[in-house]
């Protein structure tokens, strides 16, 4: 190996120093570090050379962010590294930032003392009620939690912030809840059976399976399709879906069943366009958006389909021009540091022909011929 | 009266100081006409002269009427103490006599002067100019001269003779003066005198300035005096009292001064100083200023006389930085006597006033002409900005800049979290430290008092840091962990993007 290639490689044994991560915390330890936060800031608003003091969030932006790549296998994550950034009142443009992070942590630290726990959306409408010049959307809480996660880098759920999960598992698998009846997957119906948005919930979780596949699918219409057909039966698989781009709760649960049942290989569904592969690769990669949680979330999902030597089975009519939207995350991924390159030829290829494709287009070969494409790609090893 | 006018010319006394005068009301809104021009231009020259003497002078305008004449003149005489005078001072001396200034004056001027710095000649020379004449082509008429009597003095005595009412001359003349006295020189005793008959009987009238020989006014340096004297100038609207209605509390007037100085030959230092004076609108619906009206004069000088407005001053005052200061200019507007400057998101609740001073201050002996002073923009800026900062700094929490005004917007909620962070907990010991630190007492933790302990301290550090022209002093430090630290500007556009689903 070359000394460039050597030095990168090794350099990945120390690659956990740069980690920086956010704490699962108990309460009073999270109450304790809103504490210092505000001690800081009152200790040098009195001193003798008094200011008002920027609050350091670490850097959520993709200057910060890292690659993890595994020395044994083909796992590869992000996560942030120790890079600050500072929110301030002294600009005139973000001292509304500034002050919504000293908000939020005040409405977090009653909820940790009064000992509970509220979702995203809650926090928003008590938010609203509170102070509607500074939360007027959604946005501004999650954006603003964000904040709060980066400053005193402890979990989201740590601050008692459950957020509500959108996904769905049907399938091969047995859950329980301690102390509750068991759950079989496969006679949730399409439906499925929801993901609880309490990770402290799904911590406890039993699980047990017979199921030889994991299949992450991106849209509920596909998931209720297969869960109707009860394609899990004939392929024993457990499906599992986001409804869209993935929540956390829904990676913690994936990652949870990839580590309870390591030999599971899982395989993505998504369509082909740049916003699907911008989902499966935030259920593989992570994101730097949660980079300082979600790292932990990462799993080896590879890309069933819908990929380009699929296209030959998809009438041309289905194909699509690109939107300007497509366009822009398709830029955004080319630009990241962690997409391979089977992946980047992909897009390119989405590109430069300019359409996209769904997954529904593969009904143009009838109603049931989704289950015989997925047992035809996995049988043929057609995975990337 | 005109006996010691006579005095004055014949046997100058030294030291014509220990004179008290008081001032009639004069109209402030009088602008200055043409007819008064020739007058009004005479005088200065008369003030610069005893400027440049750096002595204590007299200088003193008489009105004479004689109605017996036709049409009815009016004599004015314009005599000073100062420097002799050279006759290229009135050769050169551009007069517009146009308009009804043609048809009241002749143009003639009479001069009687002593030679410059040379108080020991024994003639006192007398000539008289055509003013109306081009300045090229303009050759005096040679008088006999008169003879000195071994007296040492020196001065300059000009006259001329215009058909105008002795009442629109004085206002007009008193007008000028009142705003000379902005300038507090020390060194001249200043008398307006009418005097003659008139149609309806003999009339005497004195009209004397105010006098200014202290102690204080001499060591004072130019701006303080000029400080001084515009506050007494906004204090009487520019009559010599005070207005009550707008100023019942002369400590609602606060003021702030600034100078720029740059050597500009051997000979002559170019000085531009500027006082700035704001006074709190104390009843917003009954003062002298017009309910709503937030408009800001400002007065001009240039070498100790008023000077009318020039696109350049204009100019000057457009290139401030007024948004530093908490302004926002909506247009600057020239009304020859000042300028106006008008204010977007008015009304304001206080009125500014500004005035500068541009002169040429004389470091060697030299002679006292007409200064062509060009105007250097950038100096009259930056003096009307030290001014603004001077008055920032001595007065904290006023002209806050435009953004540390939408930053102090904030203070009040981000007071009400931290108080709120500080008040809910349940330790004890935290609540203690906080309190401790804030200077305050564990009984004072109930109410509002540690809200606006927190406030009033968050405000603080607004204004000194609007105080600092180099910037604001940001301080940020890790609060968990030790180690590599790189902290840079978060720009809260980096999220606002509407779409970024993958954040790789």
């Amino acid at each position: 190996m070359e000394p460039a290639g050597l030095f990168e490689s090794s350099m990945r044994f120390f690659s956990d120093q740069e980690l920086c991560y956010a704490d699962i915390l108990t309460p009073q330890e999270v109450v304790a570090r809103i504490q210092i936060a505000v001690l800081n800031f009152l200790r040098i608003l009195n001193s003798s050379s008094p200011a008002i003091s920027n609050l350091p969030l670490i850097d959520r932006r993709s200057s910060n962010s890292r690659v993890s790549q595994g020395i044994l296998t083909d796992d590869s994550w992000i996560f942030l590294s120790h890079s600050f950034c500072t929110r301030s009142l002294m600009r005139p443009n973000a001292s509304k930032a500034f002050v919504r992070v000293w908000k939020l942590m005040e409405m977090c630290s009653q909820i940790l003392i009064q000992d509970k726990r509220v979702t995203q959306r809650e926090l928003f409408y008590k938010l609203l009620c509170d102070s509607p010049a500074y939360f007027s959307t959604q946005l501004h809480v999650n954006r603003t939690i964000q904040d709060v996660v980066a400053l005193l880098q402890c979990s989201r759920y740590s601050l008692g912030i459950m957020a509500s999960s959108r996904g769905l598992v049907a399938g091969r698998l047995l859950l329980q809840e301690p102390e509750q009846e068991v759950v079989d997957c496969t006679a949730c119906g399409s439906s499925g059976y929801p993901i609880s948005g309490d990770l402290d919930l799904l911590k406890m979780l039993t699980l047990k399976t017979d199921a030889r596949y994991i299949i992450v699918i991106e849209k509920h219409a596909i998931f209720q399709r297969l869960a109707d057909d009860r394609v899990f039966n004939h392929i024993p698989s457990i499906l599992i879906t986001a409804k869209g781009y993935p929540d956390l709760a829904t990676r913690y649960f994936l990652h949870k069943i990839g580590k309870t049942f390591p030999h599971l290989p899982m395989f993505g569904l998504v369509d082909w366009n740049p916003a699907g592969l911008a989902i499966l690769c935030t259920f593989k990669y992570g994101s730097i958006g949660m980079g300082l949680e979600a790292y932990r979330y990462a799993c080896n999902v590879k890309w069933l389909g819908v990929r380009g030597d699929d296209l030959q089975l998809i009438p041309q009519e289905s194909l699509v021009p690109l939107k300007p939207r497509d366009l822009q995350i398709a830029k955004s991924l080319m630009s990241s540091k962690i997409l391979q390159e089977n992946y980047r030829q992909e897009l390119t290829l989405m590109v430069e022909r300019g359409q996209k494709a769904e997954l529904e287009a593969l009904y143009h070969n009838g109603f049931d011929y989704l289950e015989k494409y997925i047992v035809k790609k996995i049988i043929q090893f057609s995975y990337i | 009266m005109r006996f010691e006018l006579e005095v004055v010319v014949h046997g100058f006394i030294y030291g014509s100081a220990g004179v008290s005068f008081s001032i009639l009301i004069c109209n402030h809104g009088v602008c200055f006409s043409s007819r008064s021009l020739p007058t009004l231009q005479l005088i200065s020259s008369a003030i610069r002269r005893c400027i440049c003497s750096e002595r204590l002078c007299r200088l003193s305008v008489l009105l004479q009427r004689s109605p017996a004449s036709d049409p009815p003149l009016v004599r004015i005489s314009i005599s000073d103490t100062g420097h002799g005078s050279c006759i290229q001072e009135f050769q050169d001396l551009k007069c517009p006599v146009e308009g009804i200034l043609a048809e009241t004056w002749d143009g003639i001027v009479y001069v009687r002067t002593t030679k410059i710095a040379d108080i020991s000649d024994t003639e006192i020379s007398c000539y008289q100019l055509n003013l109306k004449e081009n300045v090229a082509t303009r050759k005096p008429m040679w008088l006999p001269s008169n003879i000195k009597h071994d007296v040492k003095f020196s001065g300059t005595e000009v006259c001329l003779s215009v058909s105008e009412s002795v009442d629109v001359l004085l206002a007009e003349i008193n007008c000028f003066f009142h705003q000379i006295l902005i300038l507090k020189v020390p060194n001249i005793a200043m008398e307006v005198v009418a005097d003659g008959q008139d149609t309806s009987g003999s009339r005497n009238d004195a009209v004397f300035l105010e006098n200014l020989f202290s102690g204080s006014s001499f060591t004072a340096s130019t701006l303080d005096r000029l400080k001084l004297g515009f506050e007494d100038y906004v204090l009487g609207h520019g009559s010599s009292s005070t207005c009550n209605s707008c100023f019942p509390n002369r400590d609602e007037l606060k003021s702030g001064g600034g100078m720029v100085c740059e050597d500009k030959h051997k000979l002559t230092k170019l000085v531009v100083e500027a006082a700035v004076v704001i006074s709190e609108i104390s009843n917003p619906t009954k003062n002298c200023f017009g309910a709503g009206c937030s408009d800001t004069k400002v007065l001009f000088f240039k070498d100790f006389v008023p000077c009318t407005i020039s696109e350049a001053f204009l100019k000057a005052l457009t290139g401030i930085d007024w948004k530093r200061h908490g302004l926002t200019l909506e247009c600057a507007i020239n009304q020859r006597r000042h300028a106006l400057l008008k204010w977007e998101k008015t009304p304001l609740s206080f009125h500014i006033h500004i005035v500068v001073h541009y002169y040429q201050k004389l470091v060697a002996n030299a002679t006292p002409l007409v200064q062509q002073t060009r105007l250097d923009k950038k100096l009259i800026s930056k003096a009307v900005q030290l001014a603004l900062e001077d008055f920032k700094n001595k007065h904290a929490g006023f002209l806050l800049s435009v953004d540390n005004l939408k930053i102090s917007r904030f203070a009040p909620d981000l007071a009400k979290a931290i108080a709120g962070l500080v008040l809910y907990s349940n330790d004890m010991d935290f609540k203690r430290e906080c309190l401790a630190i804030l200077g305050l007492q564990p009984h004072q933790s109930e109410g509002e008092v540690v809200e606006e302990t927190i406030k009033k301290k968050i405000i603080s550090v607004i204004e000194k840091n609007d105080q600092r022209p180099q910037g604001i002093k940001e301080v940020a430090c890790l609060l968990f962990r030790a180690g590599r630290q790189k902290l840079q500007d978060l720009d809260n556009e980096c999220y606002m993007d509407d779409f970024d689903p993958m954040d790789l």
